[in-house]
């Protein structure tokens, strides 16, 4: 619980020292985000030549300590107690904060995700400091020590950046899928301390009555992304775009605006409220390329644009442009993949 | 003793109609048609649905300033009982720390509340972080990201809906709640309530009502600051132009890349 009081900023910020990652885990494993942040702390980490810091919080964390480590943390602080099997917010609270309190991050970052963005919130009251939600881009400035967080703003059709000059650690959650997983390093050493935890009866009020894991899809690990927008006009055009992504292995994805009308359901929602994603290839099929959808799909290796519009702002994010209406060019990707397959099937 | 069920709205700016002040990088709002966030209207259904089952008060709270009354009217007009405006001029410019810890002492003036609902996130800056907030400084028990929340017996049980999966979990009160946006259909407000609403009015607190220093919140006591505005970040592709009778070329250049693979893995 934190003090009813305002932020106080610390005398001395500069006893802060090193970027803290929180990595959040889930059925024993580090998430994708987690991996993430590991990436970007350890860039950081070595721009002003600090030590990156995982914490990782869990019932058996052995392994994943050594994930932490050889995905590129320096130190890693493992947390264990058969109570810590899922997340829980307040037990979690306080080791994270406890964290904070004993190693006087400069920087914590904290994975996107649900669990994490509860995580951080919570832990920026409690340690009276600064929290940027949604980045984009983080990083620090070596000279002064000084968290860059840069996250798309109302509208989204610009970008702010938010600092946290006086109060310490400064804070930020990006969302899964912002950042690419850094490298895996078999070799490289790290120091490690796993502590066991005793809980008391009044962190563990919220008890966990089941978990049910959700079927579907996840886009977000599809090489392959068909995505339709309003131009596709209604429902029904969102069977051609699943058939040509099924054609090529992957899923479909919409926009905004596709799964408000209910069109599609929100899974499958690419963008700055829905889903981040990084495919192979990305075939945006009557989407116009509001910022929103953009921020979803922008580090997606290919893009194809299908446009009426020869100037959609799509298309200035796309590396190859079709202008022409999707009913008419869908089928010819559909008609044509069909022939490369029934080759294949005859040799 | 009736249940008390405190719920938070924000009022936000509908769409796009809002521009940012180059000089003070704050939104400026008088050009844009105002709504209430559409994850609090969630909010407030959720509280509703408990109070249709049991004997219960629901308190809608927001912090901004007068102009936000006729949405508070219309949160009672839908069912809640008594609606609280924090307002003081000295609260512009707050980030979710200070945020939190007003809309949280206001809840702690109430004393006697059992569960607190908040939308997931607002539509305007969707950070997230107040509900959490408010359950860190009211000391409370906090389910976020719910769907679907029912009480008995002093205790919440919620249904969490997370990336992987959907976890319910059971809170003793007092508890916070974060609803999620598309979670239920909000009810229409009735004329009945809305004329009953119109003769209780609205409960107007300042800082000084809920025992805040002026100088604990506002933009100098917040922890974080917006230092400029950047344009969107543009990736510029080569934008490549396809006739449709070059599709099959493309295809073919893709297949060869690798990019479409004729065969599944």
């Amino acid at each position: 619980m934190a003090d009813m009081k305002k932020a106080e900023p610390p005398k001395d910020p500069s006893q802060y020292k090193g970027i803290m990652v929180y990595l959040d885990s889930f059925d024993g494993s580090l998430t994708r985000a987690a991996h993430e942040m590991i990436g970007v702390g350890r860039k950081m980490a070595d721009k002003v030549k600090e030590p990156c810091i995982g914490v990782v919080i869990g019932d058996r964390v052995a392994s994943m300590v050594d994930d932490a480590g050889k995905y590129g943390c320096d130190e890693v602080y493992g947390f264990e107690s058969p109570d810590l099997s899922m997340y829980r917010s307040r037990p979690f609270t306080d080791i994270l904060s406890g964290m904070v309190f004993e190693k006087k991050p400069n920087i914590l970052i904290v994975p996107g995700t649900k669990n994490g963005r509860d995580l951080a919130a919570r832990t920026a009251v409690r340690v009276q400091s600064g929290l940027t939600a949604d980045c984009m881009e983080i990083d620090v400035e070596p000279e002064t020590d000084i968290l860059i967080a840069r996250r798309p703003d109302y509208g989204d059709s610009t970008m702010s950046e938010i600092r946290c000059e006086k109060h310490r650690p400064q804070m930020a959650t990006s969302r899964p899928g912002t950042f690419e997983v850094p490298p895996y390093d078999d070799k490289r050493t790290f120091k490690k301390e796993i502590r066991k935890v005793d809980l008391k009866k009044e962190q563990l009020r919220e008890e966990i009555l089941s978990f049910k894991p959700k079927g579907g899809e996840d886009i977000t690990v599809s090489k392959v992304l068909v995505s339709g927008g309003l131009g596709m006009g209604n429902a029904e055009g969102l069977k051609l775009i699943e058939q040509l992504a099924e054609l090529m292995g992957g899923s479909y994805g919409v926009t905004r605006p596709v799964a408000d009308l209910g069109w599609a359901p929100r899974d499958h929602q690419v963008g700055q409220t829905g889903k981040i994603v990084r495919p192979d290839l990305y075939i945006a099929a009557g989407i116009s390329g509001k910022p929103q959808h953009i921020v979803g799909m922008m580090d997606s290796k290919t893009v194809i644009a299908v446009n009426k519009d020869p100037e959609a702002e799509i298309t200035k994010y796309s590396d190859y442009v079709i202008n022409g209406d999707l009913y008419e060019i869908l089928p010819v990707f559909i008609e044509e993949l069909k022939k490369r397959k029934q080759g294949k099937g005859r040799k | 003793m009736a249940l008390h069920l405190v719920v938070l709205i924000k009022v936000v700016p509908d769409g796009k109609e809002v521009f940012v002040d180059p000089v003070t990088f704050t939104l400026n709002r008088s050009m844009a048609t105002n709504i209430i966030n559409p994850a609090d209207e969630n909010a407030l259904e959720a509280a509703l649905q408990i109070k249709d089952k049991m004997d219960a008060k629901i308190t809608v709270m927001t912090m901004a300033p007068p102009f936000a009354e006729p949405f508070l009217m219309e949160c009672m007009s839908r069912g809640a009982d008594e609606a609280v405006l924090i307002s003081d001029r000295a609260v512009a410019g707050s980030d979710t720390y200070p945020t939190s810890l007003t809309v949280a002492a206001a809840i702690r003036k109430m004393g006697d509340v059992d569960i607190v609902f908040a939308g997931e996130k607002t539509s305007d800056s969707s950070t997230g972080h107040v509900g959490p907030g408010v359950a860190e400084f009211i000391g409370a028990e906090l389910a976020s990201y719910s769907r679907k929340v029912t009480y008995e017996d002093g205790y919440v049980i919620a249904e969490r809906e997370l990336e992987n999966g959907v976890e319910e979990v059971r809170i003793p009160t007092p508890a916070v709640v974060t609803i999620l946006t598309d979670s239920n259909d909000p009810r229409r407000a009735t004329l009945r309530k809305k004329i009953d609403a119109m003769k209780k009015g609205i409960i107007t607190w300042s800082l000084a009502d809920i025992n805040i220093p002026a100088d604990w919140v506002g933009l100098r006591s917040s922890p974080t600051v917006v230092k400029k505005m950047l344009p969107f970040p543009r990736k510029d592709r080569k934008a490549e132009k396809i006739e449709k009778d070059k599709i099959p070329e493309l295809i073919d250049n893709l297949v060869k890349a690798g990019v479409i693979k004729l065969e599944a893995e």
